[in-house]
């Protein structure tokens, strides 16, 4: 608001006035709970990491945090609401890859801008897409499975947590950049389209890791290759899908805090602040995110974070354009 | 014996003074809220999740189970007292709960409510210690053309449940089927009857509509009643409150039943629960000399519905502990929960963390007898809300489901939603339709439709998929049973007539 009235000489003392009010108002905050919206449902990678990051963050703020799971339409439906709600700095969002870049594009009118709409204010962390397979399978590396799909064209089942989802497009990238022709077959989230491969529904799917993880470790999934740049920490044997032979594969979710456009910005880097060094420092918390699947990453500023949104758009918008099923 | 080993490590963490206090406040605590119209075990565990992150993982998921069955025993209290049903099997307890409370028999009900939820409770707890690994690999072997064939099957067995008119209870499926199509379709991500509302985006809330059906719609019509209502008023002398030995002998064949249909059904995700409940019913109701009693208070009712629901959320732990699948969206609360406090799981949690593991097991049991010495006091309490003057009462439950909608999504619109359900739900009742069979075409509705649409995904369109899996035949051929055993002695009747 201040914004709008300084090129006004004559009320220059407006500003001032709503400043110092601004800054009187942060800097009590946060006196009371604050609103988290997870835009997936519980138990998803979104909830965990999410949950994960959020305990320690209110401990640190000494607020309680309401955790609010608002599923649907690839995590639209709770963004949306997120972008819409009071910016008084009591109601935060966990965005990803997903909400802020895929769905975005996916979908015809989310109803709101990634950017626009939303104070982005840190990373807190990125999960490799993983392609899985069922450990009795004949598919032992990355080749394997493009070998196998380019001799039977159309013959293989790819899954994934829902039509324009990440795990979609990941896949679908893959197999563009792979020349592979399989069939897409859509579940209702991460742990069904898991489950099909453990039953063998499917051939093959480029699972979010906190999804698989735990099947991984437990033998039930083979891990064939990891859509990050570098290996992940917790499978080091696992080559990345680009060392495995895919020239400039990349699919990673990232996930981060949001609050909604025009929160207060001494809010923004309070927040900013807390997270970036809870995410740079504890080491609790990097190991509880280690431990889901996830590496502890954070932003160098909240305009660093909208920085990184933008690239993530403009690549996904290439692929989604790209392919046109 | 290493069984017997194992549970005496498991009973020794479970009973050990703090671990037996988390699992007694976790059961009070989901009673108490259970009891609210509209807050199932889903938005119990939700709520109260963050208090266990404070305790040592142990202890945390014993009292997320403890409040996962203390929630559930409250929606069947309410239930039957008020016809206020919060989940799917609290549907189906209410089909003959509520006629018995009215004819001054609530005491029996509920005692018996959770006597059966103990004994179901104890022999899926059994099969759990047992058996849990080679359930969860029968449990994949579930696959989408399975899973449509069993649906439909239990669709057909809801239509069966109704008393009265066939039509009608087929009518009132496909009715639940349309409703729920509203939303966003999950294979194209397109939405559909939302009228561009976001509010019907994620579809009509299921909760929202069973309250407006059942609750809103009970009210609704003793209003209209006025002084014809059936009241219960006088004392109920203390040994009245307990089940009668007629009581307890004919519920147990129908306990048995239910709770075998429940164990199986359990294991698998997402349909299983719900569907348990409504095949234990309709089970009942065939197998009984005399279906007539059915709806008007039978015993077996309650019993067979709620010994399939306690056995069915037992080894719905099963894909969750040993596969590190969810089943459904409270089990998926509860994993996070574990993976939140470094408990991973899959098989080897039973090697890795046997004491977790088995002081789980042993508390499942320790929390349905908590259960059943915290319940057995407060029936009295319970009975007590019976004798509160309408007047008072009606208000009192139209603001509680108020609230409770309210509070589901914090959308005013889901309290316009439920209010008009009770309307149609009061219509429901004039017209002799029940809607129970209508909440299972609207739970099962687009899981039929994506198992389907995947099924044929996966056949490439060849609509043998169905017949030529062995698993997926049987549910194909029983759902030929079903309309079978209903439509025969008429046929019979007409073919004989016209012979002679």
């Amino acid at each position: 608001m201040p914004m709008l009235i300084k090129p006004l000489a004559t009320l220059a003392a407006i500003p001032a006035l709503s400043m110092m009010i601004a800054t009187t108002a942060a800097a009590d905050y946060p006196e009371r709970e604050i609103r988290l919206i997870i835009p997936f449902g519980a138990g998803g990678s979104t909830d965990i990491v999410g949950r994960t990051a959020g305990q320690p963050l209110s401990d640190r703020l000494g607020q309680p945090f309401v955790y609010e799971n608002r599923g649907g339409a690839g995590g639209t439906v709770g963004t949306r609401s997120a972008s819409t709600a009071n910016n008084n700095g009591y109601t935060l969002s966990v965005g990803s890859t997903s909400t802020h870049a895929v769905g975005y594009l996916v979908h015809d009118d989310v109803g709101y801008h990634p950017i626009d709409d939303f104070e982005p204010i840190s990373l807190i962390a990125e999960t490799p897409y993983v392609l899985v397979v069922h450990p009795d399978s004949d598919f032992h590396s990355v080749q394997d499975v493009i070998d196998h799909a380019q001799e039977n064209p159309g013959d293989m089942n790819f899954g994934s947590a829902g039509a324009g989802s990440t795990t979609h497009l990941s896949a679908l990238m893959f197999n563009d950049m792979a020349d592979v022709d399989a069939v897409h077959i859509p579940y209702e989230g991460n742990a069904e389209a898991t489950t099909a491969v453990l039953g063998r529904e499917i051939d093959y799917l480029f699972g979010s890791f906190p999804a698989v993880y735990s099947a991984i470790q437990n033998e039930q999934l083979r891990a064939l290759g990891v859509g990050t740049e570098n290996r992940a920490s917790q499978l080091p044997d696992v080559p990345t899908v680009e060392e495995a032979g895919v020239d400039g594969y990349l699919a990673t979710l990232w996930l981060g805090i949001f609050a909604p456009a025009g929160t207060d910005d001494d809010i923004v880097a309070q927040l900013h602040g807390e997270i970036a060094d809870m995410i740079e420092n504890d080491e609790a918390v990097r190991e509880a995110l280690r431990d889901n699947g996830a590496e502890p990453v954070f932003s160098e500023s909240p305009d660093d974070f909208a920085t990184l949104i933008e690239s993530e758009i403009e690549r996904y918008r290439e692929i989604v354009d790209n392919i046109d099923e | 014996m290493e069984f017997i080993d194992h549970l005496a490590l498991g009973f020794g963490i479970a009973l050990s003074p703090e671990t037996l206090m988390y699992c007694f406040i976790g059961v009070t605590l989901g009673t108490f809220i259970g009891v609210l119209p509209g807050i199932g075990p889903l938005a119990t565990i939700g709520l109260l999740l963050p208090v266990t992150f404070h305790l040592p993982p142990t202890e945390a998921i014993i009292m997320i189970a403890g409040l996962y069955y203390g929630a559930m025993y409250g929606g069947s209290t309410t239930a039957i007292l008020l016809n206020l049903p919060g989940t799917a099997a609290s549907v189906v307890v209410a089909l003959d709960g509520h006629p018995m409370a009215q004819q001054g028999r609530a005491g029996p009900a509920l005692v018996m409510t959770t006597l059966v939820s103990f004994a179901a409770a104890c022999v899926a707890i059994v099969i759990i210690a047992l058996f849990a690994p080679p359930l969860a690999q029968f449990a994949l072997r579930f696959g989408s053309p399975e899973y449509f064939s069993l649906m439909l099957a239990g669709l057909l067995g809801a239509a069966v449940l109704v008393n009265g008119s066939l039509i009608k209870g087929i009518a009132m499926v496909i009715l639940g089927l349309l409703l729920g199509m509203v939303g966003q379709d999950v294979t194209s991500g397109i939405p559909r009857f939302t009228f561009g509302s976001m509010s019907l985006y994620d579809g009509m809330g299921f909760v929202v509509v069973i309250i407006g059906l059942f609750g809103l719609a009970e009210v609704l019509n003793n209003v209209a009643l006025g002084e014809k209502r059936e009241r219960f008023v006088g004392k109920v002398p203390w040994r009245d409150l307990v089940p009668t030995r007629k009581d307890l002998r004919d519920s147990a064949g129908a306990t048995a039943r239910g709770t075998g249909l429940g164990s199986l059904l359990g294991l698998l995700p997402g349909a299983g629960p719900a569907m348990s409940t409504f095949a234990a019913y309709a089970v009942e109701k065939k197998v009984a000399k005399d279906p007539s009693r059915f709806g008007k208070g039978a015993i077996e009712g309650i019993a067979a519905p709620e010994a399939a629901n306690n056995a069915a959320a037992q080894t719905s732990f099963i894909p969750t502990l040993s596969l590190g699948v969810p089943g459904d969206a409270t089990m998926a609360l509860i994993l996070g929960a574990m993976m939140m406090h470094g408990l991973v799981p899959g098989p080897q949690i039973v090697t890795s963390s046997p004491d977790f593991f088995w002081a789980l097991i042993a508390s499942f049991w320790i929390g349905n007898l908590l259960l059943l010495i915290l319940n057995l006091p407060l029936v009295g309490i319970w009975i007590k809300m019976l004798s509160i003057p309408y007047r008072i009462m009606f208000p009192a439950i139209v603001t509680f489901i108020s609230i409770g909608m309210y509070s589901l999504h914090l959308e005013i619109f889901d309290v316009f939603l439920a209010a008009g359900f009770g309307l149609v739900g009061y219509l429901f009742i004039k017209l002799r339709c029940e809607a129970a069979p209508l909440l299972l075409g609207l739970i099962l509705g687009p899981m039929v439709e994506e198992n389907l649409r995947r099924s044929m995904l996966i056949s490439r369109g060849d609509f043998s998929i169905f017949f030529t899996r062995p698993i997926s035949l049987s549910f194909l051929i029983l759902a030929v049973f079903i309309i079978a055993i209903v439509l025969g002695p008429g046929l019979y009747r007409r073919w004989k007539a016209r012979a002679a």
